[in-house]
């Protein structure tokens, strides 16, 4: 990984290299979070770009990308460590003979317990551990970019229990004591928003808010990842998304959407947005049968407002 | 002096309602130092990254940074950019004073237009740096970032206008106006514009570090003052809802930390050992105990009638405010008719679309007894004993029959049964009132006059929700 970054203005323009265009305020938490070794907590509505905030940093950084995916009811045996217990039985059987000859010629339960002791705890050693993200970003020999994706789904006790890990880069298992990060990773944690999230857990990060882009911003995102587009057709585009999402909509079109789209228009060879085109790729946009309803309303105004910019 | 700014500025933070831990001062401290106060907007983004936590937490960030780092002409700014603020040139003043003579400061009234204070020296230069920078020393120096309460505005300023020197200042006015000398006069008036200048620059300095600084305790007075009121009153004031926002988060914060069982269960051993004598008694495939689980449920049924209509009002807000830690609750109004209102409160809630709630079905006449119905034919099959049903109204039934029974019956089919009344409860049974038939079939009846009361009870039934 690297280490040190010279400033804010370097991480825009390797972010704006490997495809991700991004505002002042992005440019700057990633600058600080590397420096000053913190998570970053991403929120905002879906689609603007937080995980792919993750890949572009880890692509800046040139470090691994760990991901772990939350979900509701993820607990420490999926996102830290789990015990192979299918290996682990499979060993006691294959072993069984073993075990008779080492316990041969034991007398009484007391020493037969003893002989198992030498043993060690070979059972519960790194042989049958399986490490799950957290422990391999924990472990990892190059310093990574871990992911906790969607940090909001799982249940507020996988919140508490990733506290340790984002204060001290550490965390405790039972079997095997406290494993500290041998590279400290740079962490960062999305959110949609579907809930609350403790304090504690915001107290430890950095706080990034990403909205949608503006105009301006959402052109340059655009032509950076569809450069096919023609600049004509690419103004209309956006200009008919940012009018979109003035309507009350259940669920407002977000960047993803607007990259889609351009793409099908280009393999739709059209030049510019016309009727009969919009409603017909509008559901590429909108997700939600009453939002197409109204957009297909208001479409005349839009595209009036879109077509009318140039 | 850049650490002493911060530490103003996330006072100032506090002050408006935003948790600034000492760890997240830390981080602001280290992110400033790392970006430096060079550009405006990154130390901005950099500040916001470390303190404000939230969507909304930023938007009251942005607003006190601009406050706060004001441009331009800002103390903050000026005392970061320029720690010792250079002392004003004397060559201009000499030069406007016709003289040679180096003024020795503050040494008192001398001869007229020849020993001028420090301040009267700013004043006829237009010096504005260095007057405000003297503003932003005296204002530190008499404590004006200490204000509290609006009426001392008008204190703080004066000391902060002695502290400048404003003394010398009269005293050099009045000076001057003595000598007869008309070159002294003009310099008199100049002075006297001046000062006028000054006091203004003063006043608004004051005003700002009150709504920096005092703002908070002000608030502070109001909450408690709105949490007491009467909700009848209650509805006039603007911030209410922010008020009950704050309120749930309290209460959200207090109920969601319920340890839940563990989801895999226990290991069921009786499947397990049968499963085991496939693969020879290994085994290999291991059965858990699944608890089965009945969704909780929540009903809430609100008299909006015009009597009421304020409390209930309140209460669906409330409840919408902490609905994360709440199961689905279907909410119904009743006042000449019944209604359910469960869609219009999914989704952002404000008190807009409370007060179209209560315009559209509020009335006069309430049948408590036919409510009673209507509700068992809609919701009746629903309710079971993990639901939990609250009912807000005065019980004033206009002298129709009571029908307890009805209640009794959903009582029996539900978990429990609340009961809320915005009267007192030494009137409740006077009159047409039935509340004292109704009370033995809840588990709980309490009075809802205040938010205070009605957050009292959102507690307790928040503490009752974790039994099921």
């Amino acid at each position: 990984m690297k280490t040190r970054i010279q400033s804010v203005e370097e991480v825009t323009q390797s972010f704006a290299r490997h495809g991700y265009i991004c505002n002042d305020q992005i440019a700057t938490t990633v600058y600080l979070a590397a420096q000053l070794r913190k998570p970053v907590l991403v929120e905002g509505p879906p689609g603007v770009g937080k995980t792919e905030l993750a890949k572009a940093t880890s692509a800046f950084l040139e470090a691994p990308l760990i991901r772990l995916q939350c979900y509701e009811g993820l607990d420490e045996a999926r996102a830290l460590y789990e015990w192979k217990y299918g290996k682990q039985l499979l060993y006691t059987q294959l072993l069984k003979e073993q075990l008779g000859d080492l316990l041969d010629g034991a007398e009484g339960l007391d020493q037969c317990m003893e002989r198992l002791a030498d043993m060690g705890d070979a059972f519960y050693s790194e042989t049958f551990l399986e490490p799950r993200p957290l422990l391999q970003a924990l472990r990892a020999d190059e310093a990574p970019v871990l992911l906790i994706d969607e940090v909001d789904k799982a249940d507020q006790e996988f919140e508490s229990f990733l506290l340790e890990l984002l204060s001290d880069y550490q965390i405790s298992i039972p079997e095997l004591g406290t494993v500290t990060a041998r590279n400290e990773p740079l962490v960062f944690l999305t959110s949609n928003n579907t809930r609350e999230l403790s304090d504690a857990l915001k107290r430890r990060c950095l706080h990034l808010y990403i909205p949608f882009p503006d105009q301006q911003l959402e052109a340059r995102i655009v032509q950076a990842r569809v450069p096919e587009v023609a600049s004509g057709l690419r103004e209309q585009i956006v200009a008919f998304v940012q009018g979109l999402r003035e309507l009350d909509l259940k669920k407002q079109p977000a960047v993803s959407e607007t990259l889609d789209w351009s793409r099908a228009l280009v393999l739709l060879h059209a030049h510019q947005l016309d009727e009969t085109l919009v409603r017909q790729s509008l559901n590429l946009l909108l997700k939600y049968e009453q939002d197409v309803g109204l957009a297909q309303r208001e479409l005349p105004g839009l595209l009036k407002r879109a077509l009318g910019r140039r | 002096m850049a650490a002493d700014v911060l530490g103003e500025f996330i006072r100032a933070l506090r002050g408006a309602n935003l948790p600034v831990s000492t760890s997240e001062t830390l981080d602001a401290m280290r992110a400033a130092d790392l970006l430096g106060y060079g550009d405006r907007e990154r130390l901005r983004a950099g500040l916001a990254a470390s303190l404000a936590k939230s969507e909304s937490d930023r938007r009251v960030f942005d607003v006190c940074f601009d406050r706060f780092f004001a441009l331009p002409g800002s103390q903050a700014a000026e005392r970061v950019a320029a720690p010792e603020p250079a002392a004003p040139p004397p060559s201009m003043i000499q030069r406007l004073l016709g003289g040679g003579q180096q003024a020795s400061g503050n040494s008192g009234a001398g001869g007229a237009g020849e020993s001028l204070g420090d301040l009267s020296r700013d004043l006829l230069a237009d010096d504005q740096a260095a007057l405000a920078a003297s503003l932003a020393t005296a204002g530190q120096e008499t404590g004006a970032a200490q204000i509290r309460v609006i009426t001392q505005k008008g204190l703080v300023g004066r000391r902060i206008f002695l502290a400048m020197g404003g003394e010398q200042l009269d005293q050099d006015i009045r000076d001057l106006e003595a000598s007869g000398a008309v070159a002294d006069q003009q310099l008199a008036n100049r002075l006297r514009t001046g000062r006028d200048g000054l006091r203004d620059n003063i006043r608004q300095y004051v005003a700002r570090q009150f709504l920096l600084q005092g703002a908070a305790e002000s608030r502070l007075l109001r909450e408690q003052t709105m949490r007491e009121v009467a909700l009848r009153d209650l509805r006039e004031f603007r911030d209410v809802s922010q008020v009950i926002r704050r309120m749930a988060r309290k209460l959200i914060a207090l109920h969601s930390r319920r340890q839940r069982r563990s989801r895999k269960g226990l290991l069921d051993a009786r499947r397990t050992v049968v499963a085991s004598i496939a693969t020879d008694a290994v085994p290999w495939r291991t059965h858990w105990r699944q608890r089965r689980r009945i969704r909780p449920r929540l009903f809430v049924i609100c008299d909006v009638s015009n009597s009421v209509s304020a409390a209930s009002g309140f209460l669906m807000l409330f409840l919408v405010a902490v609905s994360e830690v709440l199961p689905r609750t279907r909410t119904f109004v009743f006042a000449s008719r019944f209604a359910e209102v469960s869609s219009q409160l999914n989704g952002p809630v404000d008190m807009s679309v409370i007060e179209q709630i209560l315009d559209q079905w509020s009335g006069p006449g309430t049948d408590y007894a036919g409510m009673f119905e209507d509700f068992l034919a809609v919701a009746g099959s629903e309710i079971n004993r993990r639901s939990t049903v609250i009912f807000l109204g005065d019980a004033r039934n206009n002298d129709m029959p009571a029908r307890q029974e009805l209640l009794r019956e959903i009582s029996q089919r539900a978990g429990a049964v609340f009961w809320l009344n915005p009267e007192n409860p030494n009137r409740w049974g006077s009159g047409d009132s039935v509340m004292a038939s109704y009370q033995p079939y809840c588990r709980h009846a309490a009075s809802c006059a205040t938010l205070a009361q009605l957050e009292r009870f959102v507690s307790v039934l928040l503490s009752d929700m974790r039994r099921l």
